[in-house]
Formats: structure tokens, sequence, C-alpha cells
């Protein structure tokens, strides 16, 4: 009986780690920031275990669509490297940060910070694709330096498309913070990865993501073997959402490919509010500030979720329609 | 040079392609080992699938000693099974790191060759020094 009670509990979390690869996939946020919410609000796994399973997950799904990417050639292999120094670092202190978390019973503090770095995520994923081209810019002494110049096939412009990078440095600071909150969180952080490479280093946005997504594997490898030691990986999650997750990413990426109404993908945005608020709310709640129940935290999250995802579409989508007329 | 990238990229995505098909087949064996076998390692089903945090009986990461995984994989230990399909995904990085590092050295970029060194010894430290140290202070 036992048998098929775990087989139908490893089911159950395997559709999860699904839905978690899908909505990540589609969103671009990747599976880790839409597995975390599920394992811990839906299934009551504790975040220890959640954080885990999801670095497994990311390595998982990174490495499964890096091959895709990496095949057009599109991702920077010299530029992802060069930007691994500071993830993999940032990555060491995450993860050793995350030890002393869970030593001073603080995990409060993930949900609230897990919440706060969705929300946020959703603004710079909601404006990615907007701007194709880049700006032309002097390329600085870094550009050299570093080489950070490179050239790919745009296959919707029907082009080759050169680029020169620059402040190399800024990149490397954003990507040693990108690599902190993998460790702690055990995400991918692409959302942050992209803002460094395509805000501060001025890259294309198509190198930006599949560079991101090559790079993130490296980071949370670095993570996950800390991990492992400390005991926060449960075999039992790790195998279902590893498994969950990566049919998901394959599912979501060919729904990305079919849709072509850009307003579908809004679903998906709102799916993800909800889930940021969800966790903070969380966070506040473990951390004792606020009492809650959790009928009660269910309607204040779809509220705050609502507002939020209605004031964002106007701002952007009804904004890009606007100056598509014009 | 975009000649070597383009290789360099080559190479990358079926290494990782092929990793992530072999740590598949080791984790989905493991799972069905386990399912059959109503356990692993010397954990029941319950104890494996339990999420408390608390009980010194959940199965979890720190308990599986990774140099018991050659006789656990051949006792068809599903645990060790999905411990090795687990490790293989960890490793998936390394390995591509490994073959940009040789592409650097082989297309004379010095520069590249000690960035992706110092890549290369942080993943090192992480896995070989700071895990085990963890491990042997708790």
């Amino acid at each position: 009986m036992t048998e098929v009670m775990t087989l139908l509990k490893f089911i159950e979390i395997v559709a999860g780690g699904i839905i978690a690869g899908i909505i990540g996939s589609v969103t671009g946020l990747g599976g880790g920031s839409v597995l975390v919410p599920i394992l811990t609000l839906f299934y009551g796994v504790p975040i220890i275990f959640a954080t885990g399973a999801s670095l497994i997950s990311t390595i998982a799904t990174s490495a499964g669509s890096a091959g895709t990417y990496t095949k057009k050639k599109i991702a920077n292999v010299k530029i992802g490297v060069g930007l691994e120094v500071a993830t993999t670092l940032g990555a060491i202190v995450g993860s050793l940060t995350v030890t002393v978390v869970y030593k001073y019973s603080l995990e409060w503090v993930l949900y609230l910070l897990f919440g706060i770095v969705i929300l946020t995520s959703i603004v710079p994923t909601v404006n990615r694709g907007k701007y194709e081209g880049t700006k032309v810019v002097k390329p600085d002494f870094t550009s050299r330096i570093f080489q950070l110049q490179g050239k790919y096939y745009d296959q919707n412009q029907k082009k080759s498309v050169e680029y020169i990078g620059i402040r190399w440095w800024l990149g490397e600071i954003i990507m040693f913070f990108a690599g902190m909150l993998s460790g702690l969180l055990g995400i991918g952080s692409g959302a942050l990865k992209v803002l460094g490479m395509d805000w501060a280093m001025n890259l294309p946005m198509k190198v930006t993501t599949t560079t991101s997504n090559f790079m993130i594997g490296i980071t949370a490898a670095t993570s996950s073997s800390i991990y492992w030691y400390n005991g926060f990986i449960q075999f039992y999650l790790a195998a279902a959402t590893a498994i969950g997750v990566l049919i998901g990413a394959i599912i979501g990426s060919k729904i990305l490919l079919k849709i072509s109404n850009k307003d579908v993908r809004w679903v998906f945005f709102a799916i993800l509010s909800y889930l940021g608020v969800e966790m903070a709310l969380e966070g506040l709640r473990k951390g004792t500030f606020i009492s809650l129940s959790g009928l009660d935290r269910f309607y204040i999250a779809i509220a705050i979720s609502g507002i939020l995802i209605v004031s964002l579409y106007v701002i952007f989508r009804i904004g890009e329609k606007n100056g598509q007329r014009q | 040079m975009d000649k070597d990238n383009e290789d360099l990229t080559k190479v990358i995505s079926i290494t990782l392609r092929a990793a992530v098909v072999v740590s598949m087949f080791f984790i989905v064996s493991g799972v069905v080992l386990m399912m059959i076998k109503g356990g692993g390692d010397g954990y029941t089903l319950a104890q494996i699938s339990s999420y408390n945090t608390t009980s010194p009986t959940t199965l979890r990461s720190n308990l599986v000693p990774l140099s018991n995984m050659p006789s656990g994989i051949v006792n068809l230990d599903g645990i060790y099974f999905i411990s090795l399909g687990l490790w293989v995904l960890i490793f998936t990085p390394v390995i591509v790191l490994i073959s940009a590092v040789i592409d650097f050295v082989v297309s004379k970029n010095y520069l590249y060759v000690l960035l992706s060194a110092i890549v290369l010894t942080n993943l090192t430290v992480a896995i070989f020094y700071i895990g085990p140290y963890l491990h042997l202070a708790s």
C-alpha cells in the first residue's frame, strides 16, 4: 500500500514540476522561480528541500535548452565564462549564507526575498524582446581587453548581427549578486543575469538570454554541491522535480513557438505575480510580522497581484500597441 | 576565431544533451528500482518520501556517503542510481567548462585561459573542499 501511495505522491510532484517548467519557460523566468513557490505553498514542502530540488532542476533545464541555443551559435561562450568568475563566487557566498539562515531558523527571510525577487523580475521579463537592436555605443577599454565583440545570425531579420559589449566590470558586479541570489534561493536568477548583460554591457537581447542560460548551469552546480553536503537535497523530491521541470520546459518551448498573440503570455505573468505576492506574505507571516489565515492570504494575494498585473499591462502592452500604430 | 567558437559551441551542445539523457536514465531507473524494492540504502519508502526536516530518519543528501556509490550501483540500489544521476547533472557544467579551457589554450587566448581557470577553481573548491568541510563540521 505504501508503494502505491509513494508512487502517487511522486507523480503528483512530477505534475507540479511540469506546470512549473511550462510557466517558467513561457515567461522566460526559468523553472526554479515557479517550482519553489508551488512546492512550498501548495505541497507543504519545507523551503530548504524546495530550493535544493529547484537547483537540480535548474541545471537540468539549463543543460537541456543550452543545447538548442548553442547549436544556433548565438550564445557567447567567452563572455559567459568571463562572467562566471563573479557568479560562481556569488553562488559560494549565497549557499554558505543559507546554512547560517537555517541554523538560526530565519526561513521567513528566504520567503520574503523570494517574493520580492519574483515580483521585481517580472518587469524586465515583460520588457524582454522589446528592443531588438542595441544602441550603438563607443567601445570602452574593457571591450578590447576582454574581447567583448561577436556576431550571430538573426533568423527573423535574416541577417548577421555584429555587436560590441562594454562595461565588463559592471557586468561582473551584477553577476556576483545574481550568483548570490541563485545560491540563496535555488533559482537560476536569469532575470538579473539578463539585466547585467543587456543593461550594463549593452549586449543584444538574443545573446543575453542564450548566454545566461548557458551560465545558469555552472552557477547552480557550484551551489548544489554545497547544498548536497549540507543535506538540503531530498532525493525523492529532487528526482521528481528534475523529471517534471525538464518535461515542462520542453512543452513550454513548444507552446512559446505557437503563441502568436503576445497577450497569452500575460496570463502566465499574472500567475507569476500571484505566486510572488503569496511568497512575500508567507514570509511576513512566518516572521510573525502579520497574522493571516490561509484563505485571507489567498484573497489578499489575488487582489495585490491583480492590481499589479493590470497596471503593468496598461503601462507596457498598451504603450507598445500605441507605439506600433504611430 | 569565429570558426573556433562554432566548433566549441557544437561540442558543448552535444555534451550537454548527452549528459541530460544519461542523468535522466539513472534518475528514472533509480526511482523504478526504489519503488520495486520498497526502499533503498536501508531506508523505507516512508522515510525516503518524508519532508520532515527535523527527523533524523528523513533521507537527505548528507546521509548518503558518495564512497558507497560503486557498491550501491552494483547492488542495484535505487538511491544510489538517483544519486549518480544527480551528480552527473552537477558535473555537466564542469565538463563544459573544461572543453572551454581546452579551446582557449588551443587558440592561445591566455586571458581567457586564466578566467576560466578561476571559474574552475571556484567550482572545484565548492565541490571538493567547502562541501565536505561543512559535512565534517556539522
